[in-house]
């Protein structure tokens, strides 16, 4: 579809963007310089990225080290080796150093689909948020995705970006203006509300209009801010339904699902919880998109199908 | 330039100072200490600090002064004596070395202590950012230079290595790693528990220039310090040292590698590293 655009390629054109507006802006790669689709950026501005081949924790170090020396450092590559393989460099050299590194977890979720879990990244976003200062993001679509990279290069803290691997249509109308933060409201529904993260929030859009189409509109969130985020906002959306549904192509454990279940806790609410994605113990399996979120229940059908179930008889 | 510039004469009385103030630090601090790795790098860190590093207290936002970022943070005990020395922080300060929430905690960081460039503890992380720094400075066209001292126990880790190539492929010869060999670790002898040897011809094969030196002989230091060359080859600095070098009962004992003097031991060192 024409609409539809690589995170990536957006990724790429912020960089493009930044360093003609005067920033002094380096992406660091480790070989993944397709993976990132940095070559427009490349033929721009030929001696502007740092390549470390496949070394991922000298890819970080190398990044804070960068960021140190008065650079921005973007590090680019595929999601599951830049969080599992370089996790120390990322706790120590990033975030206690406070260094101002961005971190573009590429391919994310089971973007690799069929190549498995080797490649499968289920569990960034509970990793960078057991570290402590670093900003964690999941842009649902291109047009947040450009202001939110836009904002993040601008910002001299640690970041983490959690970026999908398939082109995605739009989401958000013209107007849209992302804040840090900001607890992103796509729908206003009755009984059910959807919390979708990143690319899944498409799933949660799409679930919400077969909903509707039965008459039971629920409400659809996307947590594109996950640290920073307003919890006083969220508990408020969250207050209006009798149950929620989370939604995301990571583990259950730690990512959106957990953030919502401590805000439901820690604020009192009386609506209930229930967290889709790749369920305790498990991994995603190895597959195409439509069948990988078909097998795990995230996919528009299987969103509706338990928001069906939950719905409490007229 | 260095604020002090000092000779090597000089150099040797103000490394006494730093080890009598290591022994001391040591002895006060409520949580034992890194003693013997403390002592074995004093010789180089001095000629940094007193002569070498174009960085003074009163510079740390200079975008062009050198950078010296202490790997083996373990060592960090003669760190902060070096830095109290040369001033970047109150001497007074030495006496809170490890209390709780003091601005000395027993690994260098970054944000509570003026002098210190980058918090480590956790072992292999200096070499990467250091890259990363002189990597920075090559594209600013900055004259600064950057120190990296590693353990030598340190080096079976393996990001080491990955930053070995790195600096290579880059060319960064505005970076010095300095090697603090005092052949000790945490388990033992480093050549029992995983041998490096022979260190010069690893980093030689990974496109480095090597040089060595007696580490705890000032002279030795100060000239093969002076002597690198900038031929777009990163250098490297094999220190042969001894753990726990300049008090007799300490040196090359693996007990001291977390132990710190007591009582007696304190007035014994003291008495060994007085001033002829």
């Amino acid at each position: 579809m024409s609409n539809r655009e690589h995170l990536a390629n957006v990724m790429v054109q912020c960089f493009i963007e930044a360093v003609e507006e005067g920033l002094d802006l380096w992406p660091v790669v480790a070989d993944s310089t397709s993976t990132s689709k940095i070559k427009p950026f490349l033929e721009r501005f030929p001696d502007r990225l740092i390549n470390v081949g496949i070394a991922e924790q000298v890819m970080v170090g190398t990044a804070a080290g960068l960021a140190l020396g008065g650079k921005i450092a973007c590090t680019c590559n595929a999601a599951p080796f830049l969080v599992s393989r370089a996790n120390e460099q990322v706790k120590i050299d990033v975030c206690y150093n406070n260094t101002n590194v961005k971190l573009f977890g590429l391919n994310a979720g089971a973007s690799y689909g069929p190549l498995a879990s080797t490649h499968h990244s289920i569990d960034d976003i509970a990793v960078m948020r057991g570290f402590g200062n670093i900003e964690i993001y999941a842009p649902s679509c291109p047009r947040e995705a450009r202001q939110l990279i836009a904002y993040a290069l601008r910002s001299s803290a640690p970041t983490y970006i959690r970026m999908d691997g398939k082109p995605l249509p739009v989401l958000h109308p013209e107007a849209y203006q992302f804040q840090p933060g900001k607890v992103d409201v796509l729908r206003e529904g009755k009984d059910v509300v959807l919390v979708g993260l990143g690319s899944t929030v498409h799933e949660t859009v799409e679930a919400a209009a077969l909903l509707a189409e039965k008459g039971h509109p629920p409400g659809v969130l996307s947590l594109s801010s996950i640290r920073p985020c307003d919890r006083d906002a969220l508990a408020a959306q969250l207050q209006k339904y009798a149950r929620v549904i989370s939604v995301e192509e990571h583990n259950v454990n730690g990512g959106a699902g957990s953030l919502v279940a401590e805000v439901i806790a820690e604020y009192g609410l009386s609506t209930t919880l229930k967290r889709l994605g790749i369920q305790d113990g498990g991994y995603a399996i190895a597959g195409d998109r439509a069948s990988t979120r078909r097998h795990h229940q995230i996919d528009a059908q299987g969103i509706a199908e338990v928001a069906e179930s939950l719905l409490v008889p007229a | 330039m260095n604020p002090f510039s000092l000779s090597v004469p000089e150099l040797e009385r103000k490394a006494r100072a730093v080890r009598r103030r290591i022994i001391n630090l040591n002895a006060n601090s409520p949580a034992g200490g890194h003693t013997g790795a403390d002592l074995s790098q004093v010789e180089v860190l001095t000629a940094l600090y007193f002569r070498l590093l174009d960085c003074a207290p009163d510079r740390l936002n200079d975008p062009d002064r050198d950078i010296y970022i202490q790997s083996k943070g373990h060592g960090v005990g003669g760190y902060y004596c070096v830095l109290a020395e040369a001033g970047y922080f109150p001497e007074a300060w030495l006496e809170t070395y490890q209390h709780s929430d003091s601005k000395l905690p027993g690994h260098p960081v970054r944000q509570k202590t003026p002098g210190i460039e980058l918090n480590t503890g956790a072992l292999g992380h200096g070499l990467p950012v250091a890259v990363g720094l002189a990597l920075a400075a090559k594209r600013s066209n900055s004259p600064r230079k950057v120190y990296a001292l590693t353990g030598d126990g340190e080096l079976a880790e393996g990001s080491n290595w990955e930053a070995a190539l790195v600096a290579a492929h880059y060319q960064l010869d505005n970076l010095v790693i300095i090697n603090d060999r005092n052949q000790l670790q945490l388990a033992g002898p480093t050549r029992e528990i995983m041998n490096t040897d022979p260190l010069p011809d690893k980093w030689r094969a990974f496109g480095l220039e090597v040089s060595e030196c007696s580490g705890n002989d000032m002279h030795s230091v100060v000239q093969t310090l002076e002597r690198l060359t900038r031929n777009g080859k990163p250098n490297v600095v094999v220190s042969t040292t001894r753990k726990g070098a300049g008090i007799s009962f300490i040196e090359g004992r693996p007990e001291w590698h977390h132990r710190v003097p007591k009582g007696e031991e304190v007035t014994l060192a003291l008495e060994e590293l007085k001033d002829e």
